[in-house]
């Protein structure tokens, strides 16, 4: 049985007997809606429903690796679909998904620019980071075997992948979580195509050394 | 030795390779390096391994409850309700304060401007289609023969609904449901309609003269509602109000014994 009507109970007090109302109050009285402006916003409330709505789970899951919170993440996939709805009208039915997750990031970073800005590397500080991994060549540091990564709980391993830089933990969670091919990560996350199999390299050799040193 | 000059880093195919983002050819060279190259080969079980962890601990996952309907809110597709308008909430938590909130809310109601029956009508079954498409299961009883659905509502509620088969014209009976609207519960046909669902309310009008299908958009969703035999039929779905409308004329015109 499903119960409804939560909301109204209230004030809805009718025992034993529904009547459906005056019927002319439904017919003849259209103020639920104005058939003309209804007829725009209800197209892109369809789009909308059809498009972005199925994509909240990973859009939820992309803004809360990217803020690392939760309450952080629930307000920036609102705002982001605000965003994708006022430009529903010029999307394609084809790549819905990268689309959205394209508005959430954008979101997310504009977010995270106002309210801590401390949390994000700039370009040139990732450029540091990213040309000093690529000289290092790994000689000191020591990888860790298999088996002890097999072993690794849940939590070493998120807070391995937290401890990254944004640019490497957004395109792990694209490419690990979500299953997005390299074209579509270069797509929400504007990069060129090498440079996101860079950064997956990168991020997953940083996570691996990280349990490696918790575990052991 | 001698490496491709677009890797810098040597382990950098492996990614690729296990990401199956590498034509055959690449695939097979990558494969033959491993083949000589034993700490080629181990690094790329260690990202496999790091590939099985993180599948098993961060699988993609549904959106928190309460998060669909502050993002329907926020676009219109939904009016804001007081109650429900905070994302933080459980369905669990909400029914356990039902019986507190009326109480409440009984002593206010007064004050508030008192909405009509027929909307709180309306919203309470647009509120069971939408509450339905999110249960696990959107009917109580499954079944596409009329002469299940029909005898399984009998004893349940005073009076069983008609039903009619329409699986001919490409609307399937799905099967049905109980939802109660306002404090009466009242039946609900589910019929299918290419992947999507429609959900058809039959409540008791007495003395109402009959009325023709009548569109409305509630929350995004098409509705039409008419008058027959002293039943108000209520049909609310996704599909598209031309889709629906053809429903309710097929609903209306066949006969249930045939």
């Amino acid at each position: 049985m499903t119960v409804v009507s939560l909301h109204s109970r209230g004030a809805l007090r009718t025992k034993g007997h529904l009547d459906d109302g005056p019927g002319q109050d439904f017919d003849q009285n259209p103020r639920i809606d104005n058939d003309k402006d209804m007829a725009l916003g209800q197209d892109d409330h369809a789009r909308f429903a059809r498009l972005v709505l199925p994509h909240l789970g990973d859009a939820y899951s992309l803004a809360r690796w990217i803020t690392g919170n939760r309450a952080d993440a629930e307000d920036v996939v609102q705002d982001a679909c605000l965003r994708a709805f006022r430009a529903i009208g010029g999307v394609g039915d084809g790549s819905a998904r990268p689309w959205v997750l394209t508005v959430v990031r954008n979101t997310a970073y504009t977010w995270l620019r106002k309210n801590r800005p401390s949390a994000i590397l700039a370009v040139e500080d990732l450029q540091v980071v990213e040309t000093a991994n690529a000289k290092a060549g790994d000689p000191d540091s020591e990888t860790p075997e298999t088996a002890l990564i097999a072993r690794a709980d849940a939590a070493s391993l998120q807070a391995a992948i937290m401890a990254l830089p944004t640019a490497y933990r957004e395109t792990m969670i694209l490419r690990d979580v979500q299953g997005l091919s390299y074209r579509e990560i270069g797509e929400v996350t504007g990069v060129p195509i090498g440079t996101v199999m860079s950064r997956l390299a990168r991020g997953r050799n940083q996570v691996i050394k990280a349990i490696g040193r918790t575990e052991s | 030795m001698t490496r491709p000059l677009i890797y810098e880093d040597s382990t950098l195919p492996i990614h690729a390779y296990l990401d199956g983002e590498l034509d055959p050819t690449n695939a097979l060279a990558v494969e033959k390096r491993m083949a000589t190259d034993p700490a080629l080969a181990a690094e790329c079980e260690r990202v496999e391994a790091l590939q099985c962890l993180m599948r098993e601990h961060l699988p993609r996952e549904a959106p928190p409850p309460g998060l669909r309907m502050r993002v329907e809110t926020a676009v219109g597709m939904r009016r804001p309700r007081a109650q429900l308008s905070h994302a933080q909430f459980s369905w669990r938590a909400l029914a356990a304060s039902i019986a507190v909130t009326a109480v409440v809310a009984s002593g206010a109601t007064s004050m508030l401007r008192a909405p009509s029956r027929t909307d709180l009508v309306r919203d309470g079954i647009v509120d069971a289609h939408i509450r339905s498409l999110m249960a696990s299961q959107p009917i109580d009883v499954a079944s596409s023969d009329r002469h299940t659905v029909k005898p399984w509502f009998n004893g349940r509620i005073p009076q069983a609904p008609r039903v009619v088969d329409l699986a001919k014209e490409d609307f399937p009976l799905v099967g049905g449901r109980i939802d109660v609207v306002g404090e009466l519960p009242v039946p609900t046909l589910v019929y299918g309609h290419r992947k999507h669902l429609i959900s058809l309310t039959a409540i008791p009008a007495p003395g109402r003269a009959n009325s023709a299908p009548v569109p409305r958009t509630v929350d995004g969703y098409n509705m039409y509602r008419w008058v027959e035999d002293g039943v108000a039929y209520w049909a609310v779905s996704d599909v598209a109000a031309a889709d629906l409308d053809k429903f309710s004329e097929l609903f209306r015109t066949t006969p249930p014994d045939q």
